[in-house]
């Protein structure tokens, strides 16, 4: 953060705190002495004092240090209230008139020594009887702020006005296209054209604006941790340090909002099942205390959070042991690095024997997947035995606008979510083959069930020689979707469906397409849970269909 | 005793029953289904045309789907599924009415909009259930008008019974 925009923070800040001080004051003065009053004022003096010191304005620092004495005297009733009073609305005005000074020149380094002394000499007095000075007027209007507050559904509405300007806009290009290929004039269209963009780049800003006016900085949720880890890291006797990085990366809310829930379980595991106690960390020769580090990035349209421990990794062993155990594979079955990542996100799935007091009932990293799943976002695990482990998750920018594939299935066109997409391929029918009843492809070296949409869906058939499949990535899973047609990508703007009929399964929502068309968003979870579904009964039957009333 | 004011002259019957119908008398938006039925105008939004219904895989038969109504996506009931009436194909007559209860807003697809009409409240009786084909539950009555009768809809039943069988026979989808 720039240091103009810290001394913004700073003076806001304390601007609050005054009030509060201010208020209380005059409070006092109607009501008398009140200890709850009283005792109320020094928090928020407290806070200010800090903030002073932090920022290098130690002078200040100093006063209200010597307000907070005189306070604690008054409470002690060493000083009687009346004869305090007055200096303490005086000492108002001093520091309001010093915030404005440091309003004005930030640089300067306000110096309080002759109101710091005559605070003194009035405690030391006990009773001094102070005139009132004369003060300036405008030292009562305080500083001014640039922050307001804003309730969220405000801004939410406006993002959805402007996801409808989005939706014209794109009408609008089509219909001056139909216009050029029509018109003679081609002044006329060219004007039209020119004055179409300038609107779109102005509508674009407006977007980004209020996307931005949505955003938090992602230590709002990091915050919450610190205090977790130090008391889990207690009651199991471990050291563990908690150290954050790209803090200040911004997201949406409704993002961040979604973002604490996954985060905990995580953490929670790092700490429970990573980190080591400090006597098995000096006889592996590391250091004694752990470290458990977040960071945020951004990449693109995405934001990287990982959450990276230095303990003890985890045991592929052990891992291929439990999943044994749970009965999530056979006994002689051999995995590699992604088989195992896959094993450890899948339900049901925790490595630790007894249930510790946070983690291991069984909510464990398939929740996480799930819930960022739903985000439109990605986990991916990495574990080095003895090292440590790192769990990375991308989610979009934002909820409501998303990048999205568009694909045909049957006479319908469906949107992909392009966070899903790892990549698309055109493939001939002889190019899928049979294994168990199955449908898979051999792509890059793996093999990859296939799924076809307008079967998963119940479309009419259109079977074509030549089709493109959508690889779609789950941590280390691969699913091929297989479409007729690819139409490209593109940003839609996501609408709920209505779920008074229930809600319809591998749907995620809707979205209106520029020529008014409305296009379903397909919810990729589906596909996974269609196939541990079946992967469970051990049978190929169909997903259930919801609401499936016969005539 | 009384403080109802009479005209000075009248049958003091006759007064009192249009005095009856003029409080509640209710307006209904007539259409076909084969037979004619009939909801409040208060329960409907617009009518508009039938153009543009994008189907949604994976939901009970009788969701027609759902249209853009003006940057919204409003869910499309087709009512002859519904009622489990005799199904016929689209036309040029066939029209989606939209229709506001509590908070929900849902179209349902006709086939044709007749028109408005006045109902006195005497005029509307308890369905008489044998000789119906719709389920009696659905419906808040029906109207007798000189030679028609007007088959008249309970929306908040239509709406309200669904989500009960929604739960019962299609929880496992959402699960997962």
């Amino acid at each position: 953060m720039e240091f103009t925009e810290l001394i913004k923070d700073f003076l806001d800040d304390a601007e609050g705190h005054l009030a509060v001080f201010d208020a209380s004051l005059l409070n006092l003065e109607e009501k008398g002495f009140n200890r709850d009053i009283i005792a109320g004022t020094l928090g928020p003096l407290h806070t200010l004092k800090g903030n002073a010191g932090m920022m290098g304005y130690e002078s200040l620092k100093v006063y209200v240090h010597e307000i907070e004495e005189l306070l604690k005297m008054v409470l002690d009733k060493e000083l009687a209230l009346d004869s305090g009073l007055d200096v303490l609305l005086g000492s108002v005005h001093v520091i309001r008139h010093t915030l404005q000074g440091i309003e004005k020149d930030p640089m300067t380094k306000p110096d309080l020594g002759n109101a710091i002394v005559a605070l003194r000499s009035s405690m030391n007095g006990k009773v001094a009887a102070s005139s009132p000075q004369a003060v300036d007027p405008r030292s009562y209007l305080g500083t001014k702020t640039d922050t307001i507050k804003v309730d969220f559904k405000r801004l939410n509405d406006l993002l959805n006005l402007v996801g409808e300007l989005v939706i014209y806009k794109t009408r609008l290009h089509q219909i001056e296209t139909q216009m050029r290929a029509q018109m003679e004039s081609k002044t006329f269209t060219k004007e039209l054209k020119d004055g179409l963009e300038f609107m779109g780049k102005t509508i674009a800003g407006l977007q980004e604006g209020i996307m931005r006016a949505r955003m938090l900085p992602v230590s709002y949720v990091f915050n919450k941790f610190p205090r977790m880890v130090r008391d889990l890291a207690k009651t199991q006797g471990k050291e563990i340090s908690l150290i954050f990085k790209g803090e200040e990366t911004e997201l949406d809310k409704t993002v961040i909002d979604e973002l604490e829930e996954p985060l905990l379980h995580i953490i929670r595991n790092a700490v429970d099942h990573g980190i080591e106690t400090r006597e098995q960390r000096i006889s592996a020769g590391k250091m004694p205390s752990g470290t458990i580090s977040l960071t945020a990035g951004q990449e693109s349209n995405y934001v990287i959070i990982k959450v990276k421990d230095d303990g003890k990794g985890i045991d592929p062993e052990e891992v291929r042991e439990t999943g044994v155990r749970r009965g999530l594979i056979k006994a002689d079955e051999q995995l590699g690095h992604e088989g195992l990542a896959a094993l450890i996100f899948s339900a049901g799935f925790t490595t630790k024997r007894e249930a510790t007091d946070v983690s291991g009932r069984g909510i464990g990293l398939d929740v996480v997947s799930r819930n960022i799943a739903k985000l439109n976002g990605q986990v991916s695990i990495d574990s080095a035995p003895g090292k440590g482990t790192v769990i990375t998750i991308k989610l979009p920018l934002s909820l409501a606008i998303i990048p999205a594939l568009m694909a045909e299935a049957g006479d319908e066109v469906y949107a992909i979510p392009l966070s899903s997409v790892d990549e698309s391929i055109k493939v001939r029918e002889e190019d899928i083959h049979l294994i168990n009843n199955r449908e898979i492809i051999r792509f890059r070296d793996r093999v990859i069930p296939v799924v076809r949409l307008d079967e998963f869906f119940g479309l009419p058939g259109r079977r074509q020689r030549r089709f493109y499949l959508v690889i779609l990535g789950r941590g280390d899973k691969r699913i091929a979707l297989a479409v007729n047609r690819l139409r490209g990508q593109q940003e839609i703007v996501i609408k709920p469906l209505d779920d008074t009929f229930g809600k319809s399964y591998g749907v995620a929502g809707a979205s209106i397409l520029g020529d008014g068309r409305i296009v379903l968003i397909i919810d990729v979870l589906s596909f996974w849970n269609g196939r541990e579904r079946r992967e469970e009964e051990g049978d190929g039957h169909e997903p259930v269909t919801s609401g499936g009333e016969s005539l | 005793m009384s403080s109802i004011k009479l005209p000075a002259a009248g049958l003091a019957e006759d007064i009192l029953v249009d005095y009856r119908e003029d409080s509640r008398e209710s307006q209904i938006i007539t259409f076909n289904l084969g037979e004619e039925y009939g909801v409040p105008i208060s329960q409907v939004r617009e009518i508009v045309r039938v153009a543009g219904i994008t189907r949604v895989p994976n939901s009970p038969v009788y969701m027609e789907g759902v249209i853009n109504l003006r940057g919204r996506v409003l869910p499309v009931l087709n009512l002859r599924k519904r009622l489990k009436l005799q199904v016929c194909d689209l036309s040029k007559s066939s029209r989606i009415i939209v229709t506001e209860v509590g908070s929900k807003v849902i179209g349902l697809l006709v086939d044709a909009v007749s028109h408005v009409v006045r109902v006195p409240a005497q005029a509307v009786e308890a369905p008489p259930e044998e000789v119906l084909e719709v389920d009696t539950d659905y419906l808040t009555g029906v109207c007798k008008l000189k030679e028609r009768l007007i088959i008249l809809l309970d929306l908040e039943q239509l709406l309200k019974r669904e989500k009960v069988e929604i739960k019962e026979t299609g929880g496992d989808g959402q699960e997962g």
